[in-house]
């Protein structure tokens, strides 16, 4: 009875810490989704973490299609088609090229082929800044400065080391019994790609897109620097449309467009965030 | 037609040396099983064969043709994997076709073929399952049906019971020798299980350091083996090595504190020699109960012998004593109802005793 009683305060003990972990967590986004659907007035004399009263979606409309970002007055609208527009290419673009990358230096190695992921993995320690002059030198050069084009070619170069490291690495637990067994099948290099490796490269894929599209969707620093005025992502938007203050600040507007800038890739961790653990811990149990 | 030609075929990584020199001639139809320790060089052997490794230097012939530099699926020549290597996706059916599929057979064809191999390997009721959903006994099959869908001119099998437990071994080496029966196949077959060897092959060939040994069929392999080595890799217990002095053409062997000189069919050769000191060597089965022996009459020596351990093994009894100091192993008949201890009655047979060479480990005779 008392090893049951200490087992029970022990399990209370840790669900009441996890508890106050999670509300302490949650709590910014609960203050910032509250706020969103305040009116102004009702956030200058309410309390900061009260329901609102009287709720109204005018902050999301304005944040949406209205609101100023600098000198231009269209909400974060035409810049979240800017975001969709430089992450979809650039998640998939890089994706494909780890995969093949990852499939080639795990199992059709080659003089050097060793050193070549040595240097592709240097790739994921460079920060950002040490890179962003001669990058700007480079899309000058080839005329893609402030260019959607431009930026899709920044992410993929830049995701390309932590794609092909996440292939690699799946897909050196792939037996290489199989390869050979398929060379003897008369299956070709992208046969056995297509056939072999494909099917069973779910998980891998799941992690290396959330994981992509996460780190491109959150981008603010290329954004800023490489994009003009008509390419700008959200995440430089949301930037701007904070800044800019004309009258009073419009704490519900700025909450709601940060809201909605965060929303993509929040959807895509709830939806697809159990596929990530697994995908993560795949090479560790076999299935 | 099946014949293979390898010729003077050499393998290295950078400063090792893998293979040095492998000739082997290899029938049509024939069984050719490789042996030797791991590392010997069988299995890159193996792949160069199937092509995915090349050759350093020597050439290979399929059926007459240079393919030296072919590539694996220009070669008509198929692999059962020591691990099966079954596409874990696939279901039975999709594995066995798949090397059709990849060689552009029409579907019907296909399904056919498919049925025909699944039926011959009776695994016909399981082509809609998953390699996962399969024994260990069941994946051995499959792994046969994909190497036989393509009939192709040769098999190479590199390993492909070792993961069995040993009653299914068993049963799946009969298969294997049946199959090679009715298809009449050229196969080269690496193993490093003696048994499977001795009873599978057609002409064993022993490797060792990249070297082969011997090549030759299991009875010369076991009856006349080239040197200490193939002596010892072959036969289990291995045959047995006695450091002996000659005297008069005898080896002088002491037994159970008794001096006796064996007459050894190879006299004169040690003479021509010189030597006056050599390895004896003696198979287990040469050291029995005495019991009549009317060929070899004049070969049969009596002696005591101290056994220290005695191990029944069902059909034989496995008896453990010491010549010159040295442990030797002899098989005697359960019937005889030897005991552990001293001056055990047996009966040494000479008639098939060889000598080597102390310092090389060659035979002399």
């Amino acid at each position: 009875m008392v090893a049951n009683r200490s087992f029970n305060l022990g399990r209370l003990f840790i669900y009441g810490c996890l508890f106050a972990f999670a509300l302490f967590y949650l709590a910014p986004l609960y203050v910032m989704l509250t706020t969103s659907f305040k009116d102004i007035e009702e956030i200058r004399s309410g309390n900061l973490l009260a329901l609102p009263q009287d709720p109204t979606l005018y902050a999301w409309i304005k944040a949406w299609s209205s609101a100023c970002t600098g000198s231009e007055c269209q909400g974060l609208a035409p810049f979240f088609m800017n975001s969709v527009k430089i992450v979809v290419p650039a998640v998939i673009i890089s994706t494909v090229i780890g995969a093949l990358n990852g499939y080639v230096l795990s199992k059709w190695r080659f003089r050097g082929s060793d050193l070549m992921f040595g240097m592709l993995l240097f790739g994921c320690f460079i920060p950002f800044q040490v890179i962003l002059l001669p990058m700007a030198r480079l899309l000058a050069e080839l005329g893609l400065a402030n260019t959607v084009t431009g930026l899709v070619l920044v992410h993929v170069i830049y995701g390309v080391a932590f794609t092909t490291l996440f292939f690699r690495n799946f897909y050196v637990s792939v037996p290489t019994e199989l390869v050979k067994a398929a060379q003897l099948d008369g299956a070709s290099f992208f046969q056995i790609f297509r056939h072999i490796f494909l099917p069973v490269s779910l998980p891998i894929f799941t992690v290396t897109i959330i994981w992509q599209f996460t780190q491109i969707w959150n981008d603010f620093l290329f954004g800023v620097v490489y994009s003009g005025p008509g390419t700008q992502p959200i995440t430089v938007a949301l930037n701007n449309l904070v800044n800019t203050s004309m009258g009073g600040k419009e704490y519900n507007v700025d909450m709601a467009a940060a809201v909605i800038a965060a929303l993509p890739t929040l959807l895509v961790y709830i939806f697809a965030g159990k596929y990530f653990v697994r995908g993560l811990t795949a090479g560790a149990v076999k299935g | 037609m099946g014949s293979l030609l390898i010729d003077n075929v050499t393998k290295s990584f950078g400063e090792t040396d893998i293979l040095k020199g492998i000739n082997i001639d290899i029938q049509d139809g024939e069984f050719l099983i490789l042996v030797g320790p791991s590392g010997c060089g069988k299995s890159t052997l193996m792949n160069i064969i199937a092509g995915l490794e090349e050759a350093t230097s020597g050439t290979l012939e399929l059926a007459g043709k240079d393919v030296t530099l072919a590539s694996p699926k220009d070669r008509d020549i198929a692999m059962v994997f020591q691990s099966y290597a079954l596409y874990p996706t696939m279901n039975v059916a999709r594995n066995i076709s798949f090397g059709l599929e990849m060689r552009k057979v029409p579907k019907e064809e296909r399904d056919r073929i498919v049925n025909d191999v699944a039926k011959l390997l009776q695994i016909d009721h399981l082509l809609d399952r998953k390699p996962s959903q399969l024994s260990g006994g069941q994946r051995q099959r499959v792994a046969m049906g994909r190497a036989l869908a393509r009939s192709p001119r040769v098999f190479l099998f590199d390993e492909p019971l070792s993961n069995l437990d040993a009653k299914l071994r068993v049963e799946m080496r009969t298969e294997i020798k049946k199959l090679h029966k009715r298809l009449g196949t050229t196969i080269v077959y690496v193993t490093h299980d003696q048994i499977e060897a001795m009873t599978l092959a057609d002409r064993i060939a022993v490797m060792k350091d990249g070297i082969v040994q011997q090549l030759g069929t299991p009875d010369e392999i076991y009856n006349n083996p080239a040197n200490m080595f193939v002596a010892g890799f072959m036969g289990s217990p291995p045959m047995n090595f006695i450091e002996v002095d000659i005297k008069q053409g005898h080896a002088v062997v002491e037994s159970a504190g008794e001096t006796h000189h064996l007459k050894l069919p190879c006299a004169d050769a040690i003479a021509a020699k010189g030597l006056d000191r050599v390895v004896l060597g003696i198979r287990p089965e040469m050291i029995t109960e005495p019991k009549p022996a009317p060929e070899d009459q004049d070969w049969l020596h009596s002696m005591k012998l101290d056994f220290d351990v005695v191990e029944p093994m069902g059909a034989d009894t496995m008896a453990i004593g010491q010549w010159n100091g040295i442990d030797v192993h002899s098989r005697l008949s359960p019937k005889a109802g030897m005991t552990a201890g001293t001056g055990t009655e047996v009966q040494v047979n000479t008639a098939k005793a060889v000598a080597f060479d102390i310092q090389t480990g060659e035979r002399i005779c």
